[in-house]
């Protein structure tokens, strides 16, 4: 294995991912954890992990944090937003210009990128849940499913229930009544899929999307929202090969960029 | 303005001295014409810790600067105003003064002050007319009746405070000051007598040092209040020099000035002729005009919308002038905050990536 | 407008469209004489004249579609005075109408959509949104509407109308006129009228300046006089609303306001409501309900629930409950005897300062408070509409002490008048149903 000489870290609201790289930007090590409360000691303890690379007394290569507990790190290492590490990750590994979505568990966010790879504008959800991952985690466990499960009963359904509300709660409630009404979990699921897409889709074109569109983050598995994306947007999406560590993966870039500076 | 009175000891002293205390709500109306009435205006803007006691008189889609002001009425905290002035500055406080004078308490006398969606002739003399019809009020309030020099006078006053607010806008991205020290300093105009305040002002230019450039990237700030003030702190730490405003409680009130012989035209033609405002229902054009003119004189890299959720004169606005602003390569982010709460950490996200995509 | 364009005009609007849309209007009235033609045993058929309003409004927005062939266009706002602009030939659109007709045909949801992905916030008036979207994309239920030469914005509905129509004037780069009309907290000031009047005189100028010609002050004084005409009929229509059964709700206000609201100024109008008025007596002596069993009488407070006006109705209906008047469309005729023909710019400046909208919290209490006198109401639901902050600001006091006085419940209800993306069916259907398990009591 070749040796790490860059590490991300993405500490996101529901999970925490680090990224080793080598010299020439290739991920060589990568973990990734469900974030837990102590976030700090989380964060420390996995640093603590990588190989070769301090030990307990932490890495001794460049770090770069990013996600919501990115001012949790030492203050030795810099931190950028998610929103410059996506980009960074997706635009190395997808090497275009473009539009990136990323559905992460509490923000949206939409990045445009430059034929350079750098951002010319993003957008992101508003306060409410309605546009975010979390809206089908709700609705998922409402049905006791798991998120997987509900969209692929969705891609499974040729029907599809309309569903205008995406406040969270409202189509909680909605959702409910439905199946009171006899409908079928299937086509609720895919009309709950395609409100999400379609907030989504909206929040994409405020930004200005271009051509071609690429997804990353945790949404990026979930097929359902993925085809009804591109039908929303008229356009296919691309993924990178691993759509969620994109974020600690710009970051451990940035970082070696910053070595090699 | 280490030595600046709160707002506390200003309310004080001005009692003490045998004054009154009107509370005013946002955004237009005439100071001078209350001080010459001994009358101290002191400005409520919302913000803070008011709770949300007012929850039980407006709906949740009301914006969170009525309902603070409300909440801040309904919990005592404007028991030093004698009476209450609410400017006609949008639905809401056209909905929050007719509340208080007809279904909501207010304990004191309530003075509503309509604002004309015009400039034109017509426009200033109702204007006139409606300051003269608030002279009456005040007169029979208060037993006194100021003469015209009177008035002319306390006039005079408030535009010496304005020449020095405006020189402190001037300076704003070259002094010294972190931005909630810059906007403490500035927003003290909202309660502090225009003497207090010119002095305070002038000694803060003299002794502030004066930076050639700005530390940070320069960028122009839009909207109607500064709240929460953790934005500011934001803005600064993440690299961005506010050095342009646009702000209704501050630069959107930088007034006209006026030589009209009669204290009434006058009054009434400073407000109307000050900086084009969301809440008069200027012109797109003339908005964006203004703003493209602050950002060329102050190389202004970003525009940064600080928008209060449901506010609809603002958010009218912002996609024309957004657009306006990018096709002359200014960037431009709108943030989106309730007053009353802290700022949720995607705002910061929000600001730290602007920054990270001017770097 | 020049003769060949004339020509058009007068084949594609006067000779094709008026004898298709009056073919319509023989079919539809076939249709409903039929026996069986009318399966809803909780409502009453429409009205005889029903026919004859989609064939008045059809044929507005046909004229609409062809005034490009020479025709000057104004879009003004639900509340503007309207006369001078008829007087000098215009043809006259209504935005908010146009946003209603969208949200009645389900298609404000994506137009609020196309206005929001160009950056317009969610949280703005839904008609503004779907008019925007509709600006923006040229999609529209009525074929197709007419690019303005000159806007007219009269703010004593709201001031969202002024941004609006900012918005508007900065898209077309066209004229706008506005009409500011001081908020009466109290009482009108004869300074608040003399400035409405001094800002209509300047807007005369300016529409007479893109018309091309100038305002003959015998033709403005006809259409005043049609305009005070149709709102006499106008109230006389809901009044009624009063009679036990009551033979119109205010659901079928909603639709049978249009012309009050778009062709106001116009004899064809003027027509129609004596016609609707001579069918309601008619029913009146007749005693038949609009609501088949009528047990229990409603009033109704602010804007329809336009994407829902008949869910609601129905949903109503079943319970034996008629919706007998609304404050709403109320705003269309209490203001007819303030209208002078004679004097008609004068007039126009104190009518014009005096809707609902532009008056206190207070008075819209009493206004209330008389209407369920007048109306002998068992209870009000006021609709707490997210889009109109003038219109619902208060609802919580007057809510309150309309149950205190009357005894009689008062229900806020939680919507949007045209996006049904902030509506929930589910909410909206217990809260009601609870509301009206009250009112039985």
């Amino acid at each position: 294995m070749s040796t790490v000489v860059a590490i991300g870290a993405d500490a996101g609201s529901t999970t925490t991912k680090l990224v080793g790289i080598s010299h020439d930007g290739v991920i060589v090590w990568e973990t990734i954890e469900p974030t837990e409360p102590r976030m700090r000691e989380q964060l420390e303890r996995l640093l603590a992990t990588i190989p070769g690379s301090g030990g307990s007394a932490g890495p001794t290569v460049p770090v770069v944090a990013t996600g919501y507990g990115r001012n949790l790190v030492d203050t030795k290492h810099r931190r950028v937003t998610e929103i410059t590490c996506h980009a960074t990750g997706v635009y190395r590994s997808i090497r275009s210009s473009g539009t990136l979505i990323d559905i992460g568990g509490q923000d949206s966010k939409v990045i445009v990128i430059d034929a350079a790879g750098g951002v010319v504008n993003f957008a992101m959800n508003d306060k409410c849940a309605a546009g975010t991952g979390r809206f089908l985690e709700v609705v998922a466990a409402r049905m006791r499913e798991s998120v997987q499960d509900f969209a692929a009963l969705a891609l499974s359904s040729p029907e599809e229930v309309a569903i205008s509300n995406t406040c969270t709660v409202f189509a909680e409630s909605e959702m409910v009544s439905l199946l009171a009404q006899g409908h079928a979990i299937e086509s609720i699921s895919r009309g709950l899929h395609r409100a999400l897409a379609r907030r989504v889709a909206s929040l994409a074109r405020s930004a200005g999307a271009v051509a071609p569109l690429m997804m990353s983050g945790g949404g990026a598995h979930n097929v359902a929202l993925r085809a009804l994306l591109e039908n929303e947007l008229g356009a296919a999406i691309r993924l990178p090969a691993k759509p969620q560590l994109m974020g600690a993966y710009g970051a451990a870039l940035l970082a070696l960029r910053r070595a090699a500076a | 303005m280490d030595s600046t009175p709160t707002r506390t000891q200003v309310i004080a002293e001005h009692k003490r001295s045998g004054g009154r205390i009107a509370a005013v709500f946002p955004v237009h109306y005439s100071r001078a014409l209350f001080r010459a009435f001994n009358i101290l205006p002191v400005e409520v803007w919302g913000g803070g810790r008011t709770g949300n006691a007012g929850d039980a008189h407006l709906q949740a889609y009301t914006c969170s600067v009525v309902r603070g002001v409300l909440s801040a009425h309904l919990t005592g905290m404007l028991r030093d105003a004698e009476l209450y002035c609410v400017p006609h500055t949008c639905d809401s406080l056209q909905g929050l003064g007719s509340l208080f004078l007809d279904l909501v308490d207010p304990g004191r006398p309530v003075i509503p002050i309509y604002l004309p969606r015009d400039e034109g002739p017509a426009a200033v003399a109702f204007m006139a007319s409606e300051l003269r019809a608030i002279y009456d009020r005040l007169a029979e309030l208060t037993g006194s009746r100021p003469s015209d020099a009177d008035l002319q006078r306390a006039i005079d006053r408030e535009c010496e405070a304005d020449s020095v607010l405006a020189a402190m806008l001037e300076l704003q991205g070259r002094l010294a000051l972190p931005a909630r020290a810059f906007y403490a300093a500035a927003r003290s105009r909202e309660y502090l007598p225009a003497e207090q305040f010119a002095a305070a002002g002038r000694r803060l230019l003299e002794t502030t040092v004066r930076r050639e450039e700005p530390a940070g990237v320069p960028i122009l700030l839009s909207g109607i209040v500064p709240e929460p003030e953790e934005i500011l702190d934001q803005l600064d730490a993440a690299g961005a020099s506010i050095v342009a405003d646009d702000m209704a409680c501050c630069g959107r009130r930088n007034y006209a000035m006026s030589t009209n012989s009669d204290p009434f035209g006058r009054m009434a033609e400073q407000i109307l002729g000050g900086p084009p405002d969301s809440t008069r229902g200027v012109a797109v054009e003339r908005r964006l005009a203004h703003l493209l003119s602050l950002a060329s004189a102050r190389r202004v890299r970003a525009a940064v919308f600080y928008e209060v959720k449901f506010c609809e004169p603002e958010a009218f606005y912002l996609p024309q002038l957004r657009r306006g602003l990018e096709e002359a390569g200014i960037k431009t982010l709108a943030l989106e905050v309730d007053i009353s709460e802290r700022p949720s950490h995607q705002i910061a996200t929000r600001i730290e990536a602007l920054l990270e995509t001017l770097a | 407008m020049s003769l060949a364009n004339q020509l058009r005009y007068h084949l594609n609007v006067s000779i094709v469209g008026n004898s298709v849309l009056r073919l319509q209007r023989w079919q539809g009235e076939w249709q409903m004489s039929r026996p069986g033609s009318w399966q809803n045993a909780h409502i009453a058929p429409p009205v005889a004249v029903a026919p004859r309003l989609k064939e008045l409004i059809s044929r507005h927005y046909l004229k609409g579609q062809y005034a490009h062939l020479g025709r000057k266009v104004a879009w003004v706002t639900s509340g503007a005075p309207v006369e001078f602009l008829v007087a000098l030939g215009y043809f006259v659109l209504y935005p908010e109408n146009h946003a209603a007709v969208c949200g009645i045909r389900r298609m404000s949801e994506s137009l609020c959509t196309a206005a929001e992905d160009a950056g317009y916030s969610p949280d703005l008036c839904s008609y503004a949104r779907t008019d925007i979207g509709s600006v923006l994309t040229g999609k529209t239920p009525v074929g197709k509407v007419p690019r303005p030469d000159v806007l007219v914005c009269c703010t004593n509905i709201c001031q969202t109308v002024l941004f609006w129509y900012r918005v508007l004037a900065h898209h077309f780069n066209v004229p706008l006129i506005v009409i500011d009309t001081p908020f009466l907290y109290t009482e009108a000031t004869e300074r608040a009228v003399a400035y409405v009047k001094a800002q209509l005189e300047d807007a005369v100028i300016v529409a007479e300046r893109v018309a091309g010609r100038s305002l003959g002050f015998d033709k403005l004084k006809q259409a005043t006089r049609y305009s005070r005409q149709a709102c006499e009929l106008w109230m006389k229509i809901m009044e009624c609303g009063q009679h036990r059964p009551a033979p119109i709700t205010a659901f079928d206000e909603f639709f049978h306001m249009a012309p009050i609201v778009e062709m106001r100024g116009e004899a064809f109008t003027v027509d129609y409501y004596a016609a609707l008025l001579a069918e309601l007596e008619q029913r009146k002596a007749n005693n038949i309900g609009a609501v088949t069993v009528e047990s229990k009488r409603l009033l109704w407070d602010n804007l329809p629930v336009w994407h829902r006006v008949r869910w609601l109705s129905e949903m109503l209906a079943e319970r034996q409950v008629a919706l007998v008047a609304s404050t709403y469309t109320n705003a269309w005729g209490e203001l007819a005897h303030l209208v002078d023909p004679e004097r008609p710019m004068e007039s126009a400046a104190t009518v014009y300062l005096h809707p609902i909208l532009n008056r206190g919290t207070g008075h819209k209490l009493k206004t209330m408070r008389r209407m369920v006198d007048d109306y002998q109401a068992d209870g009000v639901i006021l609709h707490s509409d997210r889009s109109c902050k003038p219109y619902s600001i208060g609802q919580i006091g007057q809510r309150n002490r309309l149950a205190d006085e009357l005894g009689a419940p008062a229900l806020l209800l939680e919507a949007d008048h045209n996006d049904p993306r902030a509506f929930s069916n589910e909410q909206v259907a217990t809260r009601l149903s609870a509301f009206l398990e009250l009112l039985e009591k």
